[in-house]
């Protein structure tokens, strides 16, 4: 009697779990939510809720989710399975109470150059030139500086371009998108001319280039051998920043806070600087920044005498943050970093 | 065919860097205010065995500019001897200890991130010690974020009527 009771209770254990669907629910609020907050107001992400989830089709979020936006800060979950990234679909749907839309894939077949001039008087403001968004940054990004309610999308994005069918991108641009500043241009533009406009999109979709690559040996840190002693590249370092308008900060060092005063190695210090008005408009690029706050100087002392000057490489760290406009700036102001290091080991 | 072969590893790395969306990331929203979650932040990271460090504010002046968001911190956290062994065998990772997370208010709800920790793996292909360091870290990340959101709890999802 008992072992057939065991019996059943397995086997409806058994059952439970192979039929246990992925928790849509559970899954949004660990991956999506730190970006597209709880509700999906928006954040870092877009606003995933409202009428314009009527204009998607479940092959677009399934897409979306699985390629990401390259570059423009939605990373690709690719290590979550399909019938995870389906129930996430299902949780959007359930929580927009919006029914999927079906779309033909086939190309719609409209006139790029017709679709170039309407494009730059219609769209220009607002998704540049390019097709990579106005202003710098994405998103709601409640607590940053914006300069449009709702920062607008990168449609010449590949994950985009890749996601949606040109009958979609037409709903999209038809419909507009009210509650986040698009007009609907169904209420403008001809259905020909919003079919024209497409094309172009599909246009700036091909012109798109990544940041130059660095190479794959291209280390994290550069380490410099300073031809002075531990005190001597100390003060350097702190007069060629001070000459390049940085603010410095106390030192620190590097094992202090870890043990008590007496024990700390000395001969191991961070040197950490500051320019405010640039670090403001990093933020407003990418708010994720203090994960490396890269403005630090090590100076360590080596067994020997020998000193090291230890430097994060931006162009290394810009690249972990799958942020293209990270990248052009951190790019550029490695060059300043490395002036400073020649400035001291001269 | 060496050349071929060259052509292809270019080509597939041209590829790749047009279509991945790759990201070394570690991140959660936590459900409460930023001044409670620093304080469960901290206790997290100091019952996973290791010390916090510093906390640099990197707020000051942040409203003045437009923000509307006036606390970012950057939590430092070690564990000495850590520290001491990876500075000394390998100085060029000196530039990335202590490690470092990085807490934002959000209005009522706070930002955590960190950097993935084996994200660094790639540079010490042929060290085993630093390998399983960084899958440490990772884990040990992982579980304070998970730890701190724990206690947050999860808000009910209600959807967003914009
Ligand atoms: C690291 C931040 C981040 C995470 C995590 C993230 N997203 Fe996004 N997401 C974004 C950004 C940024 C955009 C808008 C890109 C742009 O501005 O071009 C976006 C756009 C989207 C869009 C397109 C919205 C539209 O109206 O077309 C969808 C759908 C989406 N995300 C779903 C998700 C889901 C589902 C998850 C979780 C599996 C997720 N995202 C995780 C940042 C993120
Ligand atoms: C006033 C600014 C503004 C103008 C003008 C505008 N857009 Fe948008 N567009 C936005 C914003 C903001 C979003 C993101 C809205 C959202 O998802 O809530 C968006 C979203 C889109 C999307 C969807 C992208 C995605 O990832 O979901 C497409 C496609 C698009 N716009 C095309 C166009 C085209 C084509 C035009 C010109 C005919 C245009 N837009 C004009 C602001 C604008």
């Amino acid at each position: 009697m008992l072992s057939r009771i065991l019996f059943v209770v397995a086997g409806l254990l058994g059952f439970a779990s192979a039929q246990a669907a992925p928790d849509g629910q559970a899954l949004y609020i660990e991956h999506c939510a730190v970006c597209h907050q709880f509700a999906g107001a928006g954040g870092i992400g877009l606003p995933l809720a409202g009428k314009k989830f009527a204009d998607y089709s479940d092959d677009y979020l399934f897409k979306t989710i699985r390629l990401g936006r390259p570059g423009r800060i939605m990373p690709a979950f690719e290590e979550l399975s399909d019938a995870q990234v389906e129930a996430i679909v299902r949780f959007l749907r359930v929580r927009t109470g919006s029914k999927p839309a079906e779309y033909d894939p086939a190309p719609l077949g409209g006139d790029a150059a017709r679709g170039k001039a309407l494009y730059q008087k219609h769209c220009v403001a607002c998704h540049a030139e390019d097709g990579l968004g106005a202003g710098k940054g994405t998103g709601v990004s409640v607590a940053r500086k914006r300069s449009f309610l709702v920062m607008p999308a990168a449609i010449a994005n590949p994950g985009f371009q890749r996601a949606a069918s040109d009958a979609m991108i037409r709903q999209i641009i038809t419909h507009g998108r009210p509650a986040s500043g698009m007009p609907t241009f169904g209420k403008i533009l001809s259905q020909q001319e919003i079919t024209d406009v497409v094309a172009y999109v599909r246009e700036l979709g091909k012109r798109v280039s990544p940041p130059e690559p660095i190479a794959p040996d291209e280390k994290p840190s550069h380490v410099y051998e300073s031809p002075y002693d531990f005190e001597t590249t100390v003060k350097n370092v702190k007069q060629a920043l001070t000459g390049n308008n940085f603010r410095i900060f106390p030192d620190r060092f590097l094992e202090q806070g870890l043990t008590d005063e007496f024990s700390v190695n000395r001969r191991q210090v961070g040197i950490r600087f500051c320019n405010f008005n640039e670090l403001y408009g990093m933020l407003n690029i990418e708010p994720r920044l203090g994960v490396v706050l890269p403005c630090r100087i090590t100076i360590l002392e080596r067994p020997g005498g020998k000193v090291l000057l230890v430097v994060p490489n931006l162009r290394v760290e810009s690249r972990w943050f799958n942020n293209d406009q990270l990248v052009r700036l951190w790019d550029h102001m490695e060059e300043t970093f490395s002036e400073i290091i020649d400035e001291v080991t001269l | 065919m060496n050349r071929w072969v060259r052509y292809l590893a270019l080509g597939l790395l041209a590829w790749s860097a047009v279509t991945s969306a790759g990201q070394q990331m570690l991140m959660a929203r936590v459900a409460m205010k930023s001044d409670l979650a620093m304080e469960y932040l901290r206790t997290a990271i100091e019952e996973h065995g290791y010390a916090v460090a510093h906390v640099q504010k990197c707020d000051s002046g942040l409203a003045g500019f437009g923000f509307h968001s006036d606390t970012y911190r950057v939590f430092f956290f070690g564990k000495l001897e850590e520290v001491r062994r990876i500075s000394e065998k390998h100085p060029e990772f000196s530039a990335y200890l202590p490690l470092k997370i990085a807490l934002e208010a959000e209005k009522d709800e706070t930002l955590l991130a960190a950097v993935d920790p084996t994200t660094f793996e790639r540079y010490y292909a042929k060290d085993r010690d630093m390998i399983i360091q960084f899958r440490r870290w990772k884990s040990d990340i992982r579980s304070i974020f998970a730890e701190v959101r724990k206690v947050a709890g999860d808000k009910v999802v209600q959807a967003f009527q914009p």
